[in-house]
């Protein structure tokens, strides 16, 4: 059973992170604050979202160096080496999937 | 575009196939396990070459493609804009517009041509959405909210426009005219001279 | 059924083969007659009643669709008026996608799952067949109302407001929405079954990395169903209490929002595509090797695609509502999760081909299904690509280009594929080969008119033609078109129809087939054709993912009784139940024989969703106390009183049963439907967090103050009803009494359900704002949850009387906890969040 968790966990941390900011992004646009501009010459809105983001593919990334461990990664064998390529696609879909916030405009 | 990419693809794909179908037809007496035995070589030929590299940049260039366009057609301000009100009942449109307080049209949506308009859509009974296929893609108008569409008519004419999410028994007639006037039209029209 | 295995070995082998075949097939069969059709729970035939009914409705929706093509086959048609052409295209687009997708998968599952895994039975047989009873009684609902004309008119995907009281003042929308539950419950059911039977009965010897890629494809599928159908649930359980109770969850005058809907029906809607979608490329991943003569490239790479698709897919949701208003940013997002998809399919794509490739394909009926497969299915993946762009999305969206899409991927990549399932396994469901060539011909026929008919309504769609229209005028330019498509869909329909026909003239004439016709390598050709009531004379030991090639002679040595659990002298149901990961065997599950508990329990509970629909509220309620009468029963007939202890399995392994193990199957199938009310909890905390951030408004006039005495009766009631099933099971351990700790969780379920009914009292009005609305249902979601945990907690009391526990019989009290512990939790987080809002005014 441990298996079976290690397999869904990294792509379900990808799919917590990705609803995670799409409701963070709703809650931001209806509270009106997120057009004041901010440091960096950037919108706050745009910061926070940028900062989710990065924090997202963090996680995702330290999820497959924990997974690489032998430790948490289980023993060798296919189990094993199917989480570890699960756990990349969860990281580029991470990368991926929420690149919008950086560049799109932010409330229209 | 798209079409004729898809198409590529498509035949790509078929080839392939047709090319592993054709490739070494099963001669007589073949039994189970004739087949090779999966060698790591063409499996990264298939998985890594065809399987991911392949729709992964295709996939990406026309995801960033969509990306900017739709961003393009955006409502961001405008000098020259011009915003009106679509509201929505079964099966029927009114028309008002910020230019003109007070000013309702019944299915007849008044515009200038050559500038950027605002239509605020909004719905008082059931789900619909305003669609004028000539100028711009739907967009919904829910009880409760107002979607804001940008869209733009470069010639004066008359444009067909229509409802396009189902609404009962009379959605096929929930059709309004989208007019847009040159200068002097639209003028005339915010002075209340043109029905 | 009564076929004796064919075996060409030596008369002594043959003998004991046939001794044995002879003791288990009396334990397996059902009773005679259409008695024995009501009360078995056999998977074979099960699974058997399971197709027909699916196939049937198939039938029906193709009607209907045939009907939609006539109206549009020529302009301005006097076929149909719109109010009959609305309910005609709604019922078509709910009986195929809830009526016949669904329940045609599961049904194949259900059938050749615990063949293929090496195992006699589905590992809950009784709701194996309790979920088709319900499935047949709401199916024949829905149908019976549309003939009626009662049915839905407001398209299959119901959207309010249209589908609220207000716009829909028939009982069409309640039909809908009460005759889906229906087939949600079977779903779910359905799903427990498949996850449970995957991880826990297989061959002796079975890992995961072992397992028939099919098994690996209905195993996430199953987990998607139990995660995307409650939010499903949770919508139409809304939509109902709008209806019936006015409780305003979709109104926008009432801080309602029609959108909360469209985000609830498409969390289980994008989801659900791939549901029907994996089922069908497990068979292809399956089938495709065979037919190429040789073996699935890259399994492991299969696997990770198919469980990337999977979750990937809950991140789509939002690209059907792309039209709604959702800021462009947030569409991006889910543009992005679209096209992603692609690649995981891509995968499998190129798996497939390039098995083609390596192995010798051969060109028997399966295969030309599977090539009209590839054919139609990579035009349907491209087109959604497209559709996945959101600028192109804003023209096209519910144009016939969307209808043309969603065709070419659910009949291509679905239906071809299951056409080729229905011949490949047709020696292991029917124990025939095939008649005549009826099967090619109509391949001939069926493929190329699906092609004419949707790339005639791909191009009426670009040519601006909307979904829904009952009709069109003389001068829009679309008439030739849509009658090339309407000539291309009667031709399609003649060529299904002779697709049923040839399998019906095969199962009466043709003759018998041999064991393993394809030569295939996996254990459902392990048996003789068709599979046998029991499945395996004996469970097979397995040392590869292709058994049949290590060992040829292992088909003999089955049915031999050389594998495990050979002794009949038990004289009931037992299979193997192994370790999740590696198919160590673990214990003796028990299943039960023929039994009239499903039919009934199926009966009351379809009386207790379709009585409402004609008033009959008393005849609903006495219906609901039927349910949990009955399931008592259902829950008192298993279980022993006395300790069996180890039993001889074979090959001198000793093993206990699945009753006198702490991890019972039960306590899996618990879990699972927990995972699965979870998912439907979540959901609802999530529409409270929608409305409230989202929906015009809010914030609600008052808020409610629960207080300080309410908060700390519902804390100390989760405390006691944490507490006392684990006092109650280390009692039972110790042989001491257990009464004080089940008495303990009973009164802390009591302490909680007050707390929760103290939400209703002081807001007496749900139907004033949607606020008062969904802490209505909050409470009610706590106040279920402790009911049941009292019912529960009792019965468990009356079988600590009765005997039915032990130090090796403590299963029971830890499914108990188990629910206990969960109705804890959320009733904290659920009244938490009711509270909140209002405790610091």
């Amino acid at each position: 059973m441990k298996d079976i968790l290690r397999l869904s966990l990294p792509l379900t941390i990808w799919l917590v992170s990705f609803s995670a900011i799409y409701g963070l992004h709703g809650v931001l646009c209806q509270f009106d604050w997120s057009g004041l501009s901010g440091p960096f010459g950037m919108l706050w809105g745009r910061l926070v979202l940028v900062a989710a983001w990065a924090v997202a593919v963090v996680l995702q990334a330290m999820t497959l160096v924990v997974l690489l461990t032998p430790r948490f990664g289980g023993p060798p064998g296919f189990m094993r080496s199917t989480t570890l390529t699960l756990a990349i696609v969860a990281l580029v879909a991470a990368a991926w999937t929420m690149f919008p916030v950086a560049v799109l405009s932010l409330c229209l | 575009m798209l079409l004729g990419g898809g198409t590529v693809i498509f035949l790509f794909v078929m080839g392939l196939l047709a090319l592993a179908l054709l490739r070494r037809p099963l001669g007589a007496g073949g039994k189970a396990g004739d087949g090779d035995p999966g060698r790591g070589g063409s499996e990264r030929v298939w998985f890594w070459g065809l399987g991911l590299a392949f729709p992964l940049v295709t996939l990406s260039l026309l995801t960033v493609y969509g990306v900017v366009v739709g961003d393009r057609l955006l409502p961001r301000d405008a000098p020259d804009l011009v915003t009106v009100q679509a509201e929505a009942r079964q099966w029927q449109w009114s028309f008002s517009y910020a230019d003109a307080p007070g000013r309702v049209t019944e299915n007849v949506l008044h515009i200038p041509s050559g500038r950027p308009v605002d239509v605020e859509i909004t719905s008082v009974d059931v789900i619909h959405a305003f669609w004028v296929p000539r100028l711009a893609g739907k967009l919904d108008a829910i009880p409760g909210h107002v979607n804001v569409l940008r869209l733009q008519a470069d010639e004066p004419g008359d444009y067909a426009g229509q409802s396009g999410e189902f609404s009962g028994l009379g959605y096929r007639e929930h059709l309004f005219t989208l007019r847009a006037h040159d200068p002097a039209g639209w003028a005339a029209f915010l002075e209340g001279r043109t029905p | 059924m009564t076929d004796l295995p064919d075996l060409s070995s030596p008369t002594p082998r043959r003998a004991e083969a046939l001794r044995l075949h002879r003791k288990l097939t009396p334990i397996w069969s059902a009773r005679p007659g259409l008695r024995g059709v009501l009360t078995t729970n056999n998977n074979n035939l099960v699974g058997g009643i399971f197709l027909a009914a699916a196939t049937l409705f198939f039938v029906i929706g193709g009607i209907l669709a045939m009907l939609i093509r006539a109206q549009l086959a020529t302009p301005g048609s006097a076929f149909m008026g719109p109010e009959a052409y609305n309910q005609v295209f709604t019922m078509h687009g709910t009986v195929m996608m809830f009526l016949f997708a669904i329940p045609f998968f599961e049904a194949l599952a259900v059938l050749l799952l615990p063949s293929m895994l090496g195992t006699r039975d589905m590992a809950f047989p009784r709701i194996g067949a309790y979920g088709l009873w319900v499935y047949i009684f709401g199916g024949s609902a829905v149908i019976l109302a549309m003939l009626l004309g009662l049915s839905p008119d407001g398209g299959w995907f119901m959207y309010p407001p249209l589908s609220s009281a207000a716009f829909s003042p028939g009982i069409g929308p309640d039909v809908w929405l009460l005759g889906i539950s229906s087939i949600e419950v079977s779903a779910i059911a359905a799903a427990i079954e498949v996850v449970v039977t995957v991880l826990r009965y297989r061959a002796s010897g079975m890992s995961l990395s072992r397992m028939p890629i099919f098994a690996w494809y209905i195993l996430i599928v199953a987990v998607m169903i139990l995660t995307a159908f409650p939010a499903m649930i949770l919508g139409s359980l809304l939509l109902e209490l709008e209806r019936a109770f006015g409780l305003p969850f979709f109104q926008a005058d009432n801080g309602g929002d029609p959108l909360l809907w469209q985000h609830l029906f498409w969390l289980f809607g994008h989801p659900e595509v791939y549901i029907i979608f994996l089922p069908a490329a497990g068979m292809m991943a399956t089938i495709l090797p065979v037919m190429a003569r040789t073996k699935l490239l890259g399994y492991g790479w299969v696997v990770a695609a198919a469980v990337s698709l999977a979750v990937l897919s809950f991140g789509l949701w939002v690209h059907h509502m792309f039209t709604t208003g959702i800021p462009h940013l947030a569409l991006a997002f889910f543009s992005a999760a679209s096209t992603l998809v692609a690649v995981p399919t891509a995968i499998m794509i190129f798996s497939w081909i390039g098995t083609l490739w390596k192995g010798r394909p051969t060109f028997d009926l399966p295969m030309l299904w599977i090539l009209g497969f590839f054919a139609t299915f990579v035009i349907g993946g491209l087109t959604g690509v497209m559709l996945a762009l959101v600028p192109f999305n804003w023209q096209a969206h519910d144009t016939h280009f969307v209808v043309a899409h969603l065709h070419y991927v659910l009949i291509g990549g679905y239906v071809f594929p299951m056409v080729a399932a229905i011949y490949y396994f047709q020696p292991v469901i029917i124990g025939r080969t095939r008649f005549f060539k009826i099967g090619e011909v109509a391949f001939w026929i069926t493929v190329p008119a699906f092609h004419v008919t949707f790339l005639a309504v791909h191009l009426v769609g670009l040519m601006g033609m909307r979904r829904r229209i009952w009709t069109y005028d003389e001068g829009q330019g679309w008439t030739v078109i849509n009658l090339i498509a309407s000539v291309g869909a009667f031709v399609m329909a003649f060529g299904f129809a002779l697709v049923i026909l040839d399998v019906v003239v095969n199962a009466l004439v043709a003759p018998r087939s041999r064991r393993n016709p394809w030569k295939a390598f996996t254990l459902e050709w392990a048996t003789s054709m068709p599979s046998p009531m029991y499945g395996f004379a004996s469970i097979p030991v397995v040392h590869g993912r292709y058994p049949l090639e290590m060992d040829p002679g292992l088909p003999v040595s089955i049915a031999r009784g050389e594998g495990l659990l050979a002794d009949t002298s038990r004289n009931r149901r037992e299979t193997l139940v192994v370790s999740t990961t590696d198919g160590t065997p673990a214990q003796v599950a028990i299943l039960p024989g023929n039994s009239w508990l499903p039919f009934t329990l199926a009966v009351v509970t379809s009386t207790s969703f379709l009585a409402p629909l004609v008033g009959a509220y008393m005849l609903a309620v006495a219906a609901t106390t039927g349910i949990v009468v009955v399931a008592l029963i259902w829950a008192w007939t298993q279980g022993s009183r006395t300790d069996e202890g180890l039993i001889d399995v074979g090959h001198g392994l000793r093993l206990p049963t699945a009753w006198e193990v702490p991890d019972p199957p039960g306590w899996w199938g618990l879990l699972m439907l927990l995972l699965a009310d979870s998912v439907l909890f979540g959901s609802l905390l999530f529409g409270y967090a929608f409305l409230w951030t989202i929906a015009p408004n809010w914030p609600p006039p008052s808020y409610l103050n629960p207080g300080l005495a309410m908060p700390a009766l519902a804390l100390v009631g989760a405390a006691a009803l944490v507490a006392g099933p684990r006092l109650a099971a280390r009692a039972v351990l110790r042989q001491g009494r257990a009464w004080g700790g089940i008495g303990l969780a009973g009164l802390g379920a009591l302490a909680l359900a007050g707390a929760a009914a103290s939400v209703w009292l002081l807001r007496p009005n749900p139907t004033g704002h949607a606020y008062d609305a969904t802490l209505w249902v909050l409470a009610g979601f706590v106040l279920l949850h402790t009911t049941i945990a009292v019912i529960m907690i009792g019965y468990l009391l009356a079988r600590v009387i009765a005997g039915y526990l032990s130090p090796r019989r403590v299963g029971e009290a830890r499914i108990v906890q188990l629910w206990a512990d969960y109705t804890a939790l959320t009733s904290l987080v659920a009244l938490g969040a009711a509270w909140l809002p209002g405790a610091f005014p």
